[in-house]
């Protein structure tokens, strides 16, 4: 009795969790549902035809958005990982830890319209570049006071010890410092990328509309009512974290744990 | 004549004085053990010889070379830790190795020294093994012969047999004299162990509030009251004789 409860609770919350998902990838798939219809009177792959067909020009954001957050990833963590250790072997590490923080004060909107005025002045403003950039500034913060307990008196002591082994500075990060933080600089990179993969103010504001990603142009199906192209961004939105999640937890975490 | 050279070294931080007027001359082959209680400036004064702080004055001289602004990559003087600070994600081999790939040695060559250095370091059967898997003694043996097969000018070592027990204690200031002398190694050797810096030094060094002072034989040493030496064994004789009685 106990045990088919239990079998009933866990379905349950599987359909909890998948339903909004599988609901998506109906609705990608249909065509001209009307109420009162249960069911669409169109399933079929024409919606994604005409995606991969580069009608819609979703496909070019995809890869516009996997460009730019792959490179916000990529900058932020490396940057972060290097900074914090500057940061963190200094002095006045409370404070510049504290300065960290600063970016995340305000709502990520009026951070952008606070950017857009210097952007403008230097000619990024609606350019790939000046959302790199604007997005860098959101992650790469992010990523120092993630990379910021990894580098203890212990660390120290290593980065020493190799030192006196006679190693050089670049052979200290290659053969020590990187190996053994590799699954926080990956979980790091995961992190930033989403972080970078979901931003929708700060790119709307310092793109202004010229540059295409792929959050803008979901709110631009949803605000022309077409559900169906949107729930099909929202399936190529999904996408990348699900591959992260995936990688992530077959790889990196049950390694930790 | 003298291999390790220190004149007149001190160091502060901030208004405190950390060390001061420190002043050593060792021999080739030769063990300092330094005794001192914690923080007494045991830990800044081996930093200073090792290059990983600066000292505000005075002279470091190894094997008649100034090492005051050598950078510690280029001195070579190998700085050992209380913990044994193995490399986690190497295997016992590798980290033994570890010195010798840093130089781009042949790799013919580190194979057969390191060998050797396991076998010397009974460690046989515990190549391939990772740190985690081997016990604390066993550990601070691997992290020995990592230090030691680079061949190091001078070895610091700073309570490295602080967090082993006794018996494991016992068993590595003994691979510890064996090593010394097979391989001529020229030592300081931090301890807050009475015994352990008697036993360990051909010098012994006390350590109080910055200020060394060198005793040039173990008789010296005992006849001093200011090391309480004498205090250490009128306190044991005292339970014997309570014994006995």
């Amino acid at each position: 009795m106990r045990r088919s409860s239990n079998s009933i609770v866990m379905i349950a919350y599987a359909i909890w969790v998948l339903f909004p998902f599988l609901y998506l990838l109906v609705l990608s798939l249909s065509a001209d549902w009307r109420f009162p219809s249960i069911l669409p009177n169109y399933i079929g792959l024409k919606n994604w035809a005409a995606v991969l067909g580069g009608e819609t020009g979703l496909v070019k954001s995809f890869f516009l958005s996997l460009f730019i957050s792959l490179l916000v990833a990529l900058s932020s963590t490396l940057c972060g990982f290097l900074l914090s250790r500057i940061v963190n072997y200094n002095k006045k590490k409370n404070l510049w830890t504290i300065i960290s923080y600063f970016p995340y004060v305000l709502a990520p909107v009026v951070f952008g319209a606070c950017l857009s005025y210097y952007f403008l002045r230097l000619g990024i403003l609606g350019t790939t570049f000046g959302v790199i950039l604007a997005q860098f500034f959101i992650a790469f913060p992010y990523a120092m006071i993630f990379f910021s307990p990894f580098w203890t008196e212990k660390t120290k002591d290593y980065e020493n010890l190799v030192a006196t082994l006679r190693g050089s500075l670049v052979q200290k990060f290659t053969k020590v410092l990187f190996p053994l933080s590799k699954n926080l600089i990956l979980i790091c990179f995961f992190q930033t990328f989403l972080i970078s993969w979901f931003e929708f103010g700060l790119s709307s504001i310092i793109g202004v509309g010229k540059v295409q990603t792929l959050t803008i142009q979901v709110f631009l199906f949803i605000k022309e009512s077409n559900f169906y192209y949107g729930a099909m961004s929202c399936c190529l939105l999904m996408l990348p974290p699900v591959i992260f999640i995936y990688v992530n937890k077959r790889y990196v975490f049950n390694k930790i744990l | 004549m003298s291999f390790l050279e220190i004149k007149k070294v001190g160091k502060s931080f901030g208004n405190q004085e950390i060390v001061k007027q420190l002043d050593i001359d060792l021999e080739a082959g030769k063990t300092l053990s330094i005794l001192g209680k914690s923080g007494c400036g045991k830990t800044t004064m081996l930093k200073m010889i090792a290059g990983l702080e600066s000292p505000d004055e005075g002279s470091i001289k190894v094997g008649g070379t100034m090492m005051n602004s050598v950078p510690p990559a280029k001195r070579g003087i190998v700085y050992l830790y209380q913990e044994d600070l193995l490399f986690p994600h190497l295997s016992v081999y590798e980290n033994i190795a570890f010195g010798l790939r840093i130089k781009r040695m042949d790799k013919s060559f580190i194979d057969k020294e390191v060998r050797r250095m396991i076998a010397e370091l009974q460690l046989e059967g515990h190549a391939d093994k990772m740190p985690e898997a081997i016990s604390g003694g066993q550990r601070q043996r691997v992290s020995f012969g990592r230090a030691i097969i680079t061949n190091p000018l001078l070895l610091l070592l700073d309570e490295p047999f602080g967090s082993l027990d006794a018996g494991t204690r016992k068993d590595m200031q003994l691979l510890f004299t064996d090593l010394s002398a097979t391989y001529k190694i020229t030592s300081l050797f931090v301890t807050h162990d009475m015994k352990e810096a008697i036993l360990m030094g051909d010098e012994i060094g006390l350590m109080r509030e910055g200020r060394l002072k060198i005793y040039k034989s173990q008789q010296a040493f005992l006849a001093d009251p200011d090391t309480g030496v004498a205090n250490e064994i009128d306190f044991w004789g005292g339970l014997t004789s309570n014994k006995s009685d």
